[in-house]
């Protein structure tokens, strides 16, 4: 990335509201992002940026997610972050399960799409407890993150990282549910126990925008409490 | 800047378009899940449209040392992959075999419909695989360095364990020889068939053609017949050199005598396809490789021997394929691995 996009980006920080976001309790599991008990958590708005195009080929995106609402209570040794935010359209498909393998006798399963990307998210919190925010680049060599993504076709993924280019994904997955109701996603992600003042960071990612890497919709790092 | 650089050099005059080395590839590695679609290696009638379609007019490669713009090719754009209803045909009475959908673009869709000069039809046969370029667009375009160019040959491989299947290196490559795989969400390719290359094995596409017009070996080799056809006799040429990307696939151009009569005449006061085509597709340079092959041909029509006729011919697999050089290692001085 070039230095002019790491000053938008840090302007970007700069000018957005960096609001707390307060982690509710709750009695038991809350995976279901359409289950009743959410009404009563607090939700935050955190606005979201595009990120500066990342290749000179890449065609231009427009803001068309401004916001992204958070709530995020601790229950059960967890804590349960909900996403939800405004998409009209639901990128995301059903895949068969593929198989390595070459030749064999199994039916050969057709490939669907080349040119199709799908809607994502992710929550980034720093590796180690800490309140320092490390850099919105996923991280910094001093300050790794952990990054736990959902994909709307391929489900989720634990990713670490201590820096752009380094994201790698650790092979781990987590629990998560997700709808698409009227334009919206609402995704609930079950994070491990956090400290209270663990900053978090959002992305989005708008598959019908091509958004792929990190060519998405980011936050600033917000605190929890 | 890798040590050695395997390459290949396609005698175009040579090919038959029969597909034996598109089955070849696709049997050996593009039979799995998620690659119905992809030829890592395909045989195209040009002019034509190509596979995937227009990939030559997409865009990628480079331009002034940055990448060129470019589309990622649509599964239509690469053909559609369809069952016929075998069942039906065979089993239940059924008068015709048929594809089961509607075909409207599939791999070599317009085969052997070509163009018209001057009320003839021309057409040859171009088959592609990956360039394994020395500088390589879908190395410099992906994100997570998941494209690499092994030292010790130059052959460009995509780690499947770091591709998230962003697809830039797609976008980026000026040849359109990156295909996605979706069901694993990864970026698949040509690998020169590195597994058998180590084995001192020449690649399955080479191996199995029929009109023996494939020649494999290092570059950097100067006992190569890709070195000498190259570098030496200089009858080969890159695909679209302009698009920056130095490909190690080189092309001996179709050299067609003259359309009308041959005695005296050159090819270039009346040639049977425009040569703007082949200088569309190898640069100016294509112009005096015609000339250098038409003086070659007419020494031999004289009686006389020519060095570079004969080795195009390449009768013998020990004439057309130098794999197996661990004596490179002392023309290096570096170690193979």
């Amino acid at each position: 990335m070039n230095r002019a996009a790491i000053v938008l980006i840090c302007c970007a920080a700069l000018r957005a509201e960096i609001s707390t976001i307060l982690v509710a309790s709750a009695s038991g599991p809350a995976l279901d992002p359409a289950a009743v008990a959410w009404k009563a958590v607090p939700s935050v708005s955190l606005s979201l940026q595009r990120t500066p195009l990342l290749y000179a080929t890449d065609q231009p995106a427009t803001l068309q997610i401004s916001a992204v609402q958070i709530q995020m209570v601790r229950a059960a040794g967890h804590v349960y972050a909900r996403l939800e935010w405004q998409d009209r359209t639901r990128d995301s498909e059903t895949l068969p399960k593929a198989e390595r393998a070459w030749q064999g006798e199994h039916l050969v399963k057709q490939s669907g799409a080349t040119d199709r990307f799908f809607d994502a998210c992710a929550l980034m919190i720093p590796a180690a407890a800490s309140e320092v925010f490390p850099s919105l680049q996923m991280g910094d060599p001093e300050h790794p993150v952990q990054i736990y993504l959902w994909d709307a076709t391929r489900g989720s993924a634990v990713m670490e990282a201590h820096g752009r280019e380094t994201t790698r994904r650790t092979g781990k997955t987590f629990s998560s549910q997700s709808t698409w109701k009227d334009s919206h996603w609402a995704v609930v992600m079950e994070l491990p126990e956090l400290p209270s003042g663990t900053p978090v960071a959002v992305a989005i990612w708008n598959g019908d925008q091509q958004d792929r890497d990190g060519r998405k919709y980011f936050s600033v790092w917000h605190k929890t409490q | 800047m890798s040590q050695h650089q395997i390459s290949m050099v396609l005698d175009l005059n040579k090919c038959l378009g029969c597909q034996t080395c598109t089955m070849a590839c696709k049997k050996l590695w593009t039979d799995g899940d998620g690659m119905d679609y992809m030829y890592w290696n395909n045989v195209e009638t040009r002019p034509g449209q190509g596979y995937p379609r227009k990939w030559d007019k997409i865009g990628g490669g480079f331009e002034n040392g940055q990448l060129r713009p470019s589309e990622l090719p649509s599964k239509e754009d690469y053909g559609q992959t369809f069952e016929y209803n075998y069942t039906e045909r065979l089993f239940e009475g059924g008068l015709q075999a048929m594809p089961q959908e509607e075909v409207r673009n599939t791999p070599n869709w317009d085969e052997d419909v070509g163009a018209m000069l001057l009320g003839e039809n021309y057409y040859f046969y171009l088959p592609r695989l990956c360039n394994h370029c020395t500088n390589p667009a879908c190395v410099a375009a992906c994100p997570r360095n998941a494209i690499y160019k092994r030292e010790e040959d130059g052959i460009v491989l995509v780690d499947q364990e770091r591709c998230e299947g962003y697809r830039y290196c797609m976008r980026a490559c000026p040849y359109k020889k990156i295909y996605f795989n979706e069901l694993l969400g990864k970026a698949q390719k040509c690998i020169f068939c590195y597994p058998r290359i180590e084995k001192g094995e020449v690649k399955a596409c080479a191996k199995q053609c029929p009109g023996r017009l494939r020649f494999v070996g290092y570059l950097d080799d100067p006992e190569s017949a890709v070195h000498k056809l190259v570098h030496v006799y200089k009858v080969a040429l890159g695909l679209f050199p302009e698009k920056g990307t130095e490909p190690n696939v080189f092309y001996v151009p179709p050299f067609n005598p003259p359309r009308q009569g041959n005695y005296g005449k050159s090819v270039l006061d009346d040639p049977r396809m425009p040569m703007d085509y082949l200088v569309y597709l190898f640069g100016e340079q294509v112009i005096e490789v015609i000339k250098r092959l038409e003086g070659e041909l007419k020494k031999a029509q004289d009686g006389g021997h020519s060095d570079v006729l004969q080795l195009l011919i390449g009768r013998d697999a020990h004439v057309r394929y130098q794999v197996n050089r661990p004596e490179l290692v002392h023309i290096q001085g570096v170690k193979k691995i």
